[in-house]
């Protein structure tokens, strides 16, 4: 597992229920995380900077001989989009798990998968086919496609490198912090620029096929709620399909298309805008599994990384496109260490206190325990959060039960902030688009007074002391005395 | 038991004795009544009240965010207030993280919103702007450096 936080414990669990032994890379800041903890065995990497761990394909590999693993699953991000890494793998006998190089190669390079998509037949949004590579260039694309446009960079993902320019003042600085921050994020900076589709829906197709030709869809996950291009609720199915009932098929139809085109295999996930009339434009693949990939194994069923590793090593995806059905409903938060009244910010830190929500419904996958320091060189997921019921309102309902047990102090996260969504009414009656919570700042209500809550914190900060005499008294109450005068 | 509270800015007092709290605002809002505690569980008028505290002054009640001080009213010391830095701004680091990029140099002109310094936590970069035009008196940030919110970066005068 060359990877870390919480898919690198995904992925632990899925090799140990198949009775696979487990070995996660590690960097210095992840010594004591909860993937190493479970896994059988870990290997060191390199220093807490990801440029000197977990994107080194040379230190991943020598970790991958001194263990004597068969098989790397890259997860997603870091290495997990990298063609040469899946050739190194090939090159040095591990399998990667996951698609062909060369599949890799073709869509990797988003402005390679348009081309390729526009060959297979699927919509796309109109836009430049090549890299930018001078400023000039840049203004002329933004003028002859009208403002707005996005930035977008073109070995991409997860919104980085990814900036909206709404007219040409903003262009220049736009262009050089995209360019800047992809170059940190992928080692690539090269930027291309798109014509911005108006509040639009986020739909994506999963999909899933083996290296002896056979390829289908999962079906859909709406991703529409996202902050800074970064999705925070993930669903499946989309709300959109219940007025649309054709869509699912004809957008896994284009999906299929374009993976074969590719030459694609293993898990996959193709991505397009949905305008408000129900037309669909090619957005890019990511030739990896995906953060929300529990949505679809809830609705589902099946267990995709259990196939990742099937398909891997050379097995047939046994799953006819008929057979696949869709069940209920589910839906993701991810959570995050940031703080939404702060333009979610990042916030790294301390993890003092954790209790996690379970009960009927209801899936986490988790990367933290309490006493944990959140690293800050890496991406701000904690976990995600994942319900599931029978209906839409159901999981929704199961989904703020679970969020409203779930107790996260010591790092601002995100989790209040879900529940004040999942109570909105446009949520509810799943109106949504990208531009969802911008529009949700401005309608959200003001912080609800509560001093009898007020009054309950007060009581045990007061009381706070005697409070932890209490519950500790195996240490004798003078012991306790004595410890809180030295913290002092 | 009396103490003096402050809840997201707002002050009041609570006064305990045996299990009868009092909390008084000072927007006039008071709450009376029973209540018992067991660890981080808290049964006021018969409602459950679950509170944990984070970092700082952060406590959440029921998973909601306050931040509270509780303190002795006998330790409090007429302050000398901090002096006023007339003119002076200081750019802190708006979140923990990485200096990436210094843009400006002591001595420099800069206009308000001009970007000062670069900072990048968990893979998010963040350009700290100047908020008024004035002169760099000051550089803290250093390239390739940690800094904590709040951390002083550049000093505009």
């Amino acid at each position: 597992m060359a990877n870390r936080g919480e898919i690198a414990v995904r992925v632990v669990r899925a090799l140990r229920e198949l009775g696979i032994a487990s070995i996660v890379t590690y960097s210095d800041a992840d010594r004591g995380s909860l993937a190493v903890r479970l896994a059988d065995e870990a290997a060191p990497i390199g220093p807490s900077a990801s440029s000197e761990s977990y994107l080194r394909i040379d230190r991943v590999l020598e970790a991958a001989e001194r263990h004597g693993a068969e098989a790397i699953h890259p997860g997603y991000g870091f290495l997990s989009e990298n063609a040469e890494f899946a050739e190194a793998c090939a090159a040095a006998g591990v399998v990667f798990i996951g698609p062909p190089a060369d599949a890799i190669r073709k869509l990797g390079s988003k402005t390679a998968a348009r081309k390729l998509a526009i060959a297979a037949g699927a919509p796309v949004v109109p836009g430049t086919e090549h890299a930018l590579s001078a400023w000039e260039e840049a203004r002329d694309a933004a003028n002859a496609l009208g403002y707005p446009v996005l930035l977008k960079a073109s070995a991409g993902g997860g919104g980085k490198g990814m900036r909206r320019v709404d007219r040409e003042s903003e262009l220049q600085a736009a262009l050089r912090e995209a360019a800047s921050e992809a170059g940190r994020a992928f080692g690539n900076s090269e930027v291309y620029i798109e014509k911005l589709v108006n509040e639009p829906r986020h739909i994506e197709i999963q999909i899933l096929g083996d290296h002896h030709g056979h390829l289908i869809h999962l079906g859909e996950r709406e991703c529409s709620i996202q902050r800074r291009h970064q999705k925070v609720i993930e669903e499946c199915p989309s709300p959109f399909m219940a007025t649309h009932p054709d869509l699912r098929e004809s957008m896994g139809q284009a999906a299929v298309r374009v993976a074969q085109a590719a030459g694609y295999a293993n898990a996959g996930t193709v991505e397009f805008l949905v305008d408000r009339d129900g037309k669909f434009f090619f957005l890019e693949v990511n030739t990896r599994l995906q953060v929300e990939h529990p949505v679809t194994e809830l609705a589902t069923g099946l267990d995709l990384v259990e196939w990742q590793l099937k398909i891997a090593a050379g097995a047939h995806l046994t799953l006819r496109q008929n057979e696949v059905s869709w069940r209920g409903s589910a839906i993701e938060c991810r959570i995050y260490a940031e703080d939404p009244d702060h333009d979610f910010i990042p916030a790294p830190g301390k993890i003092v206190h954790l209790s996690e929500p379970a009960g009927p419904g209801v899936r986490l996958d988790s990367g933290i325990f309490e006493g944990w320091d959140v690293p800050l060189e890496y991406d701000s997921l904690l976990a995600k959060l994942a319900a599931w019921g029978p209906n839409r309102e159901t999981a929704i309902g199961r989904l703020d039960r679970a969020l409203s047990e779930y107790v996260l102090a010591g790092v601002r996260n995100n989790i209040a902030f879900f529940r004040e969504v999942l109570a909105d009414q446009e949520f509810r009656e799943g109106r949504l688009s990208t531009s969802f919570l911008d529009c949700f700042f401005k309608r959200r209500g003001k912080k609800e007074d509560d001093p009898e809550a007020e009054a309950a914190a007060a009581i045990v900060i007061a009381l706070g002391s005697r409070a932890a005499v209490a519950v500790r008294q195996e240490n004798g109450a003078w012991l306790e005395v004595g410890r809180e005068d030295i913290l002092r | 038991m009396t103490r003096q509270v402050t809840v997201d800015g707002r002050s009041g007092r609570i006064e305990i004795e045996g299990s009868r709290l009092r909390y008084e605002r000072e927007d006039g809002v008071v709450i009376e009544g029973e209540f018992s505690l067991a660890g981080s569980s808290v049964l006021l008028n018969g409602r459950s009240y679950r509170v944990v505290r984070g970092a700082g002054q952060e406590v959440l009640v029921n998973g909601r965010r306050l931040s509270m001080a509780v303190f002795d009213p006998r330790d409090l010391r007429p302050g000398l207030g901090a002096p006023r830095n007339h003119g002076r701004q200081e750019i802190t680091a708006s979140m923990p993280g990485k200096v990436i990029r210094v843009l400006v140099s002591p001595g420099d002109m800069v206009e308000e919103g001009q970007g000062l310094v670069v900072v990048e936590a968990m893979k998010m970069q963040n350009e700290m702007k100047s908020p008024k035009a004035g002169r760099v008196a000051e550089v803290r940030a250093r390239p390739d450096a940690t800094v904590g919110a709040g951390e002083i970066l550049v000093v505009v005068e």
